[in-house]
Order: structure tokens, then C-alpha cells, then sequence
């Protein structure tokens, strides 16, 4: 498929400012070079899926300037607002939205009736696009017939076949069951990937947001936390909340003893001492928390400075993975072990190890309120 | 199943109730289409069968006059609903037109209109000569003149009170539409227009035929509004034509009933297709989550758009009761000028003064409530049992019960009426000429609104309630008392509520069934209207009007919208 070169999407300062309540968004900036997928990725009510429809032009943002290859679409304080269907873009919904009175070729024809493409072309487009998404035998079948997957998947091809200059994707995934899920996600990626597509995708699913994403995005409350490659949000979250949302949901708390570089000696009570990276700027004296990922906690090494003896005090076997809760000097911390042996007994004691590049320090702001 | 005797005695009396009802007065009503014995005369000795009265009535002349006139207004009437219906249905779903809420509850306002009222305020405004509207014309040297003694009238008014029965329809499915079908459709290229026209509706297809169909059927078998308007010019439809007949001295019971039968089949094939229709496959649920609001900014269109729906609203629920008010309290009906109009010397309570002191007002009043009570109660109590015997238990033939109790959906208000008629008249000493025999036609006709007002309270009631109940060791009539009875309460109370209101605005079947004892409001009503005083019709139209607001306040009241949907079908 040739077209368009994709665009790039600038996204600056947007708040959206519903009639009662806390804005829906709040001062979120971003930006989409040319090619690129972005992943908004946050819990149910963070913002996201405003800020994508605010992209789309189906929710009108209160402030801030969203454009589109250079082109302001959308900015209150000029008095711009293009409508949806002429700022050139695709979408995906969340319920797929495929009009289940039309044939699938009817649904991916649509867009190009209403921009005066030729009969040929248009024929030739489609089936190109169906041929892309694997839906080539599919083409005369009302939508009605389809499965949930092929569904998403005329949808998909619906955004795609006018070769839009951006394409926005709200939770295409998360109607699918979890099989599913995790075939078309692959598929997902290859095919925007193939068509060279700038794309914002919004997701709660970390696993899809890391497997999809060039870069991600983390949202809550309105506010964009961090964004960057799944590597960095992976392996050094900005705050608590991503490194908590991401998966690293063990906290340890302490007082920042000495810091030394990127690193610091805390002192976690009862005279035990770890050390730990500092993401935040921190100072001796300062209150701090430490979050860890249950999958870089090693029970039964004794390795580095941070080792320790900690007593197994639960064990949940699930097959491929085992789940261990572990007593270490007082807090009740769990672990992961990938393999399908279950290695420890519970109320043995055993060395752990905590890596210092794994033990995230950021400045003590209370327990995360959980939503 | 331990009380299976005692199950079978229950299902077979209710059948035999049904029966009684309804499956013996339709086929008296056969009966008496295919013989030409005049029940009264002959009573019921001999009958030669014959479909003779079937092709007199097919090849004369009138019927067909009839019939052509009963297919132009009810098919431009439901043209007209359709196009406000579904206009209105927009309006207050997805756009951000101001007060929608005050136009959602006044849209529905005109079901509540008893036909022959509405019928009475139009002659009232639209006659030729006094109608106020030419009145009004005149007095602003305006030359144009109204008649709405027409086959035009008659599509107007028709057009604008059953537009309701399209807006309900569409309106729920547009808000049971994911509307993000309707955001990819604009995401995909096309406009506002187009989206309208690709998308929604073809996507609510199925609530706009079903919609369309209920209209068309129940202008079918409205009586009230076309005895009014198209008496003057001596139009008819179906409807007045069979009570013609049966007025012709001798009365042609025969032909009427053979006129019926053909008015019930119509009817029953399009309840057949609406029902089909309504049941095939559904769009609007495809995706079956919540779904967020979604409005269509307008701009400033909004205005506009607000001011032609509030100018709808006047044309069908202000303007009449005005007209009704004016014409009940003005001692004279001819306005000279706009200044006679505000001059409050022409006003007085004379015509009521003067229908009060025919004893027949009250007596009919009297009747009235006496067979809404009669209704409301009797009619009450059998749709409980039918509805809990269908819904709540696995009784042998309860779908037997269900399609007994359903049928009469398809037969018009007035062929119940000859129906009964035919049953009853030829039995000396039996039903005729008592108030019974008007509650039972009553209690037949409005079985499956009562039924299925009834099963949406049983359905929100979880079974589990009474299985509850019954573990804790009460038996079945136990439970239905002591869990059913009071969970349900409301959702009775609010049916018999509505039989009454259905019961008091009845004029179909009354027409063919009272006697001058047994004179009720609406055929009194429509008895001064052909008396000819438009004073005291008016005014008696108010004393309805008023006794039905305030009863239909009441139902509302009670149940929360639950009766809307049911005042709905029966017109």
C-alpha cells in the first residue's frame, strides 16, 4: 500500500473541562513523530480516551492546541475547531462500531464513497485493505456474521483503506476474549507497522500497551506521568503511580541515609540499611518510598549489597509462575518465579536479593490512593 | 408436578374465561357475516350460511368509497406522524436543543387526547364557515380559508396525533444505539447529513416500520375522529360506515359484521407484520454496554429547531383546549372580531349549566365510572392471573392462555363492538342492555394492555424472591400474597388505574352496546355533537378532558411512565 506520508500529531497544553467535577484532562502535552505508534495507558477514568476523542475532534477540548501535521485542528483560544470528518484521520472503537446494516465490503467501502474515489480505485483499495487485515473471503458477509475478532478486524480495515494521516485506536482489543486478544494485538502492531501509519492508541492493558507501543504514555487523573519507550517504563518509572501501574506493586519506606551519584543508602528500620536508585532528587534525611517488581526480587541468591534473609510465609502455585509472599524484616513483600517447579516451602527462611538498579527510590507523598 | 389436578382445573378455567371473552363473541360475529338472520328479529333459530354477504359488501360501492377514504387518511395521517415522529424523536435524543426534557414529556402529551375530543376542538377551530381559524383569518384581512371537513383535515389531524406512537418507538432505539457507530460514520468522511441518512437511520429501521405500522393501525380503527370531521360532507371510513349500517333502519347487522370481519383481518395482518417486524433481527443492541450521551451540537440553529417543536406542541395540545375552552364558555359561536373574542360578556357558564340539567349527563357519568370501576377491578384481577399463570408458572397450556389473551391486540374497538353485539343481542334476558356486557367488551378489548402492563412489574420481581418464599415453606397462594401481591402492588394498582382511563374514553365499542340506560360519557358526547350545539359539546368535552387529566395524573403517579407505553397502543 502506497499513500500518504504520515503526519506528525502535536498535542500541547489540552485540558478538557466537563461541567461538574475535576477536569478530565489536565494540561497534557505530547507530541507523535511521523511513523510512530503512541500508547496512552492508564486506569479507567484517567483521561485518556477524552484525550483521544479530543484528537479526534468528537470531544471539544476547553483548552490547548492539537495539530495535525502542522495544521491546528483544534484550539480554543483562535476559535478552531475542525470537524471530525475533515481532519483526515482513521479510528478504531472500543464496541468496533461496524454498522452491522451493511455487508463488511459496504463498511470499508464507506469512507471512500464520501471522498470521491473512483469506482476502480475504490474496489482495488478494498481489497487490498482486506487482503492486509486476512478478511479477502469475507468481503461479501454482512458484519452480523463475523465473529467478535473479525469484527475489530473490518473496523481496522474501515480506518485504514483512505490511508488516513493518523490513526487512533480507543481499546480495539478489550472486547475480545483473551485469546483473541493476544493473537490480534501481534497482528495489530504488524500491520500498522506495514502501513507506516502514525497512530495514538489507548489502552488499560500494560502487557498490550508494551507488546503495540514505540513509546508510552501514562496517564491519570487528567495528567500525562511520563512518557518514553516501554524500556524506560519498564525499568525506571518516573513516579510511584507508573512504577505501581506497570506492575512494580511491592513498597518498602525509609529515610534516605547517604546518597552517593544515582544511588542512596536508606534505612528501612530496625538499623537494616539498602541501597537503592534515586529516580527523584533526593537529600539525606528525606522520606522515601522504594518500589519493587515481585519478578526482581531472587529468593535463595545472596549476591550484591542488597541481601538479605527473609522467611517464606505463603506460597501460590500457578503453573507456569509461583507467587510467594515473603517476611522481610517485618513487611510482607511478594514474589514471582517464572517455571513450573515450585522451589521454596513456606515457612523456611532464605536468602533474597534486591538488586540496586531494582530498588526505585521517590520521595515518601503517602500511600498511593488506589482508585 | 404435586399440584397438576389442581393446575389443570386453574388453566382450564382461565380458558374458559377467554373463551367466554373473547373467542365466542368473534365467532358470533363469523357467525353472523355468513348468514343473512337478523339476531333480533329471528333470535337464534336458523341459520343458511353463505359468504353472500362477503361479495355484496366487496362489490358495493360505498364500501369501497369507504375503504379508498380509510386508506387515504390513515395512509397520509401516518405519513404525517411519521415525518414529526421521528423529526421529534431526533430532536429530543441527539441533539442539544434546549428543554428537552419539557419536550420529551409534552411529545407524548397527544396520546392522552380521547379521539372524539380531539376531534370536537378541530371542528371547532377548522370548520369552513365559524371555525376560529378562518375567523382569525378574516379578521387579519388574511384570504386564506381552512376546511377541515375533509379528507385532508382528516390526514392533518390524524398525522398529528399519532406521531407519538413513531417518536416513542424511534426514540427509545436512538437511545439504545451505540452512538459511536454513528461517530465513525463522521470519522469516516461523511456529513452530518449523510450520516443521518446512511447511518442512523437505516440503523432504527426496524422501530420505524414497527412504529409506522402501529400508527396505520390504530387511525385504523379510530371511530371518533372521522365521525366528526367527516360527517358534515358525508365522508366515510370503514369505521363510521359499519356503524352506519347498523344505524340503517332495518339496522344491516349482517353486513356490518361481514365489514368488521374484513376491518379485523386488515388489522390482524399488520399486528402480525408489526410483530414480526419487532421481533426480527434488532441493530440497536449490538454492542449491548452503557453508553455515554451524545448530542449533535446545533448551533444556533437550536432556536429554530426548539421554536418548531414548541409550535407542534401548541398546534396539538394547546390550540384544541383553547378552541374547547372558548367554545364551551362563549354564549354564541359566531366572533365578529378579535375585540369580541376578549370581551367577556359573551362568556358564561350557560352550556354547562344546560347539560347538567339534562339528566342524562349525569346519569352517563354515573354509568361511566360504573363500568371503569367494574373494568378496572374485574379486568384487574383476570390480568393478574393470566399474566402470573403466563409469566410465573409452568402450567400446560399457558401459551394457549397467552394467545387468548393477546388476540384481541388485533381486533379495533369497534368490532369488539359488533362482536358483542352479535353474541348478546339474540338471547333475551342475557347481557344486552346491562352495563356488564359494556365492562366485559371493555375487559376483552383492553386484555393484552392490562396483561402486559402487569408482566413488566412481575419481570422486574426476581424469581428468586418467591422460590425464597417457598423454601421457607409457603405454599403458592401463600407466596403470590405475602411476596408477589405486595412487591407488585405499585405496578396493579397503576394497570387497574389505566383500564379505568382506557374504560371512560371508550367510544367504539360503547357505540354498539349501550341503551338509554346504560348511555355512557363518550356516546353522549358524541350524541350532542350531532345535536348539533358545538356550545355544550364543548363544554362537556371539558368535563371529559378534566376528569381524564386528573385520573391520568393519578396513573402517572402511580407508576412512573409505565402506562404511557400502554395508553399508547389502544388509542
Amino acid at each position: 500500500m502506497t499513500g500518504k506520508i504520515p503526519a506528525t500529531l502535536d498535542v500541547a497544553g489540552l485540558r478538557k473541562q466537563f461541567s461538574v467535577g475535576r477536569p478530565a484532562i489536565d494540561g497534557v502535552s505530547f507530541a507523535v513523530p511521523p511513523g510512530e505508534i503512541v500508547v496512552l495507558l492508564g486506569p479507567s477514568g484517567c483521561g485518556k480516551t477524552t484525550t483521544l476523542r479530543c484528537v479526534a475532534g468528537l470531544e471539544y477540548p476547553t483548552e490547548g492546541t492539537i495539530s495535525i501535521a502542522g495544521r491546528i485542528v483544534s484550539s480554543p483560544a483562535q476559535g478552531i475547531l475542525v470537524p471530525p470528518r475533515l481532519r483526515d484521520l482513521g479510528m478504531v472503537f472500543q464496541s468496533y462500531a461496524v454498522w452491522p446494516h451493511m455487508t463488511v465490503r459496504q463498511n470499508v467501502v464507506y469512507p471512500l464513497k464520501h471522498r470521491k474515489t473512483g469506482r476502480a480505485e475504490a474496489l482495488r483499495k478494498v481489497d487490498e485493505v482486506l487482503a492486509l487485515v486476512g478478511l479477502s473471503e469475507y468481503a461479501e458477509r454482512p458484519v452480523v456474521a463475523l465473529s467478535g475478532g473479525q469484527m475489530q478486524r473490518v473496523a481496522l480495515a474501515r480506518s485504514i483503506v483512505y490511508r488516513p494521516q493518523l490513526l487512533l485506536l480507543d481499546e480495539p482489543l478489550s472486547n475480545l476474549d483473551a485469546k483473541l486478544r493476544l493473537r490480534l494485538r501481534d497482528d495489530l502492531r504488524r500491520i500498522l507497522k506495514q502501513t507506516g501509519m502514525t497512530a495514538l492508541y489507548v489502552t488499560h492493558d500494560q502487557a498490550e500497551a508494551v507488546v503495540i507501543g514505540d513509546r508510552i504514555g501514562v496517564m491519570r487523573d487528567g495528567k500525562l506521568l511520563q512518557m518514553g519507550s516501554p524500556d524506560e517504563i519498564y525499568n525506571r518509572p518516573a513516579d510511584l503511580f507508573v512504577a505501581n501501574f506497570t506492575g512494580a506493586t511491592n513498597e518498602l519506606t525509609g529515610t534516605l541515609v547517604e546518597r552517593n551519584g544515582a544511588f542512596g543508602v536508606v534505612d528501612l528500620g530496625n538499623g537494616q540499611r539498602a541501597e537503592a536508585a534515586l529516580i527523584h532528587a533526593l537529600g539525606p534525611g528525606e522520606k522515601v518510598r522504594i518500589a519493587l517488581r515481585p519478578e526482581n526480587i531472587a529468593i535463595g541468591k545472596h549476591d550484591g549489597s542488597n541481601s538479605f534473609h527473609a522467611r517464606i510465609l505463603d506460597r501460590r502455585y500457578q503453573g507456569t509462575q509461583t507467587i510467594y509472599d515473603i517476611d522481610l524484616f517485618g513487611r510482607r513483600l511478594e514474589v514471582l518465579e517464572l517455571g513450573t517447579a515450585a522451589r521454596h516451602e513456606v515457612g523456611v527462611d532464605a536468602p533474597v536479593s534486591l538488586p540496586r538498579t531494582i530498588c526505585w527510590a521517590y520521595r515518601d507523598e503517602g500511600p498511593l490512593t488506589n482508585q | 408436578m404435586r399440584l397438576n389436578f389442581l393446575s389443570v382445573a386453574w388453566v382450564a378455567l382461565l380458558l374458559a374465561i377467554l373463551a367466554f371473552l373473547v373467542v365466542y363473541p368473534v365467532l358470533m360475529l363469523l357467525l353472523g357475516a355468513l348468514t343473512d338472520t337478523n339476531p333480533v328479529v329471528d333470535g337464534f333459530g336458523v341459520f343458511r350460511l353463505s359468504v353472500e354477504n362477503f361479495t355484496t359488501v366487496l362489490t358495493n360501492p360505498n364500501v369501497g368509497e369507504a375503504l379508498a377514504n380509510t386508506l387515504i387518511a390513515c395512509g397520509g395521517g401516518t405519513v404525517v406522524a411519521v415525518v414529526i415522529g421521528l423529526a421529534f424523536s431526533w430532536i429530543v435524543v441527539r441533539t442539544n436543543t434546549p428543554c428537552k426534557r419539557f419536550l420529551a414529556a409534552a411529545s407524548i402529551l397527544p396520546l392522552f387526547a380521547p379521539p372524539l375530543v380531539a376531534g370536537v376542538a378541530w371542528v371547532i377551530l377548522g370548520s369552513p364557515k365559524t371555525g376560529l381559524i378562518n375567523t382569525l383569518f378574516k379578521w387579519v384581512n388574511l384570504d386564506w380559508r381552512v376546511d377541515f371537513y375533509t379528507l385532508g383535515g382528516l390526514v392533518f389531524v390524524f398525522g398529528i396525533y399519532y406521531a407519538p406512537y413513531v417518536y416513542m418507538f424511534t426514540a427509545s432505539a436512538l437511545r439504545n444505539m451505540d452512538p459511536s457507530l454513528e461517530e465513525a460514520a463522521e470519522v469516516s468522511g461523511a456529513s452530518a447529513f449523510a450520516t443521518l441518512f446512511s447511518v442512523t437511520f437505516p440503523l432504527i429501521m426496524p422501530a420505524i416500520i414497527s412504529g409506522t405500522l402501529l400508527s396505520f393501525i390504530v387511525m385504523l380503527g379510530i371511530y371518533g375522529i372521522p365521525a366528526v370531521l367527516g360527517a358534515p360532507t358525508n365522508i366515510n371510513v370503514l369505521t363510521t360506515y359499519i356503524f352506519k349500517l347498523t344505524n340503517w333502519s332495518p339496522p344491516l347487522y349482517n353486513t356490518a359484521a361481514a365489514v368488521a370481519i374484513i376491518l379485523m383481518v386488515v388489522t390482524g395482518l399488520l399486528v402480525y407484520l408489526q410483530q414480526k417486524v419487532l421481533t426480527g433481527r434488532s441493530y440497536t443492541t449490538v454492542a449491548g454496554k452503557a453508553f455515554r450521551p451524545r448530542s449533535v451540537d446545533l448551533g444556533p440553529w437550536r432556536w429554530p429547531v426548539l421554536g418548531l417543536a414548541v409550535l407542534y406542541l401548541c398546534i396539538v395540545v394547546v390550540l384544541p383546549l383553547l378552541a374547547l375552552i372558548v367554545a364551551a364558555f362563549r354564549k354564541f359561536m359566531f366572533i365578529r372580531d378579535a375585540a369580541s373574542l376578549v370581551d367577556l360578556r359573551q362568556y358564561s357558564m350557560v352550556h354547562f349549566d344546560s347539560i347538567f340539567d339534562n339528566p342524562l349527563t349525569l346519569r352517563s357519568i354515573y354509568n361511566a365510572v360504573e363500568v371503569g370501576l367494574i373494568t378496572a377491578l374485574t379486568g384487574g384481577i383476570l390480568a393478574f392471573a393470566i399474566g402470573y399463570t403466563i409469566y410465573r408458572t409452568r402450567a400446560p397450556g399457558r401459551r394457549t392462555i397467552d394467545l387468548l389473551s393477546t388476540l384481541p391486540v388485533a381486533i379495533p374497538g369497534l368490532v369488539i363492538g359488533v362482536a358483542y353485539l352479535w353474541a348478546w343481542i339474540g338471547l333475551p334476558g342475557g347481557l344486552y342492555g346491562t352495563i356488564w356486557i359494556l365492562a366485559l367488551a371493555f375487559i376483552a378489548r383492553f386484555m393484552p394492555d392490562t396483561v402486559k402492563a402487569l408482566s413488566t412489574s412481575f419481570l422486574q420481581i426476581h424469581r428468586e424472591l418467591e422460590e425464597a418464599a417457598w423454601l421457607c415453606g409457603k405454599g403458592m397462594l401463600g407466596t403470590i400474597r405475602t411476596i408477589m401481591l405486595p412487591l407488585a402492588s405499585p405496578g396493579v394498582i397503576a394497570a387497574m388505574t389505566l383500564l379505568f382511563v382506557l374504560s371512560i374514553r371508550e367510544l367504539g365499542s360503547s357505540l354498539f352496546l349501550y341503551t338509554s340506560n346504560t348511555m355512557v360519557m363518550s356516546v353522549l358526547l358524541l350524541d350532542y355533537y350531532e345535536g348539533g350545539n358545538i356550545g355544550k359539546t364543548a363544554a362537556f368535552s371539558l368535563v371529559q378532558t378534566v376528569l381524564l387529566g386528573v385520573l391520568i395524573g393519578f396513573a402517572n403517579w402511580l407508576s412512573r411512565g409505565a402506562s404511557q407505553a400502554s395508553v399508547g397502543r389502544t388509542g
